[in-house]
């Protein structure tokens, strides 16, 4: 028996067995092949080899499906929606919404404290810690905001906040007569020294004044 | 859209694909259940004998979980069979290195290429195992993945990842030791 020497129509064997060839081409490699002996033998051995690839073990299909996750499960969490994130998270947002709930409550008790001191400054007297320890137990108000009500005339008045200007406090030990007296003042005042202020600090000893 | 044997338009494995994207878990069915029986064919053609369905399964597993890096520029299948061979070579550098900690004697009855010989009960197709168990392993992959598979020479280079013109002589060459055994036999 000759050797076929078309490796076209060699090559093309497989598919004709897989019923993948064009028309025209199937005609043509029939046509080769009712007058080849040696590329009928090969499409013998190729279908043997073809039919013996039945007796693989059939799948349980279903068995395999239940194996593959979700595409939505798959994806990186990055794409994944907002409505999945982990509870650790989500216990992490909640304890950083309290802590700004907590800052949010003493900043607004400190304001309210800060305007109910604003009020009762109004009524030009000085009020100390000691002030406020002499309160009648008799006339303790329940409310803090009540306080300033129910206080003596002499004795509603807060103590100045550590922060205020020494000069502040100062006015406040003043009467209206020294007031005036010392705006008086002011309006000779010069804008600047006269002269070079003493030094505050001395360079060669390095000490403070 | 291709036509069913049924005459019905079926779905394409992109379109199955993308339905299963959306959530669809009746397409994975459809998609498992139009390629498992090749790649359980093609594995065991290539000398798979035991946990055949189990690497079927692993082939799937892996292949949906990557299947954002399937382009559709060749066909699910051919991409299939790549992941499956993928794994298959995986289990034997396994399966070599537990041998080389066992004593020889009972690893000798192991056989890498043992193929279809638990499967095969005919006489014609036990001697179809034997002509392939005469390959080297890459002419019996493309051999198989050929004349079993139906593959082109391009698919076939790509899944054994190798040239076209490389996997038409190993196609040939195979051919022609497969018919030299059969006329022996």
């Amino acid at each position: 028996m000759n050797k076929c020497t078309d490796s076209n129509i060699q090559e093309m064997l497989p598919d004709l067995l897989h019923r993948t060839l064009a028309e025209g081409e199937r005609l043509r490699v029939e046509k080769h092949i009712a007058s080849c002996e040696s590329c009928q033998e090969d499409l013998d051995v190729l279908r043997t080899v073809k039919d013996a690839a039945v007796f693989a073990p059939s799948i349980d299909v279903d068995r395999v499906v239940r194996q593959i996750l979700p595409y939505q499960t798959i994806i990186p969490e990055t794409e994944r929606p907002a409505t999945k994130r982990p509870v650790s998270t989500r216990m992490v947002s909640w304890l950083v919404a309290a802590s700004l709930a907590l800052v949010a409550l003493g900043g607004g008790s400190v304001l309210l404290q800060s305007k109910g001191g604003t009020v009762v400054r109004s009524s030009e007297n000085q009020r100390t810690p000691s002030t406020v320890a002499k309160v009648p137990e008799t006339s303790k108000p329940s409310a803090p905001e009540s306080v300033v009500a129910v206080l003596p005339p002499a004795q509603t008045t807060v103590a100045p906040r550590p922060h205020a200007l020494a000069l502040a406090a100062e006015a406040d030990g003043l009467s209206d007569g020294s007031l005036v007296q010392l705006m008086n003042d002011m309006d000779t005042f010069d804008a600047l020294p006269g002269s070079e202020p003493d030094p505050v600090l001395s360079v060669d000893s390095g000490d403070s004044i | 859209m291709i036509p069913s044997p049924e005459g019905r338009p079926e779905e394409t494995d992109m379109e199955l694909i993308n339905r299963w994207r959306a959530g669809d878990g009746r397409a994975a069915t459809r998609l498992v259940g139009r390629h498992s029986q090749a790649l359980a064919r093609f594995a065991a053609s290539a000398g798979e004998r035991d946990g055949i369905e189990e690497l079927v399964q692993d082939t799937f597993v892996r292949a949906f979980a990557s299947l954002d890096s399937f382009r559709g520029e060749s066909s699910l299948r051919t991409w299939l069979f790549t992941i499956e061979r993928r794994l298959m070579l995986d289990r034997r550098r396994s399966e070599r290195r537990s041998r080389e900690t066992v004593p020889v004697e009972e690893a000798d009855h192991v056989s890498e290429y043992g193929a279809l010989d638990g499967l095969i009960a005919e006489e014609a197709q036990e001697k179809v195992s034997k002509s392939l168990d005469a390959l080297s392993p890459t002419q019996r992959e493309v051999f198989t993945l050929r004349v079993q598979q139906g593959l082109s020479y391009k698919e076939i280079a790509e899944v054994v990842g190798s040239t076209e013109g490389a996997a038409r002589v190993h196609y040939h060459n195979a051919i022609q030791t497969v018919k030299e055994f059969l006329k022996d036999e």
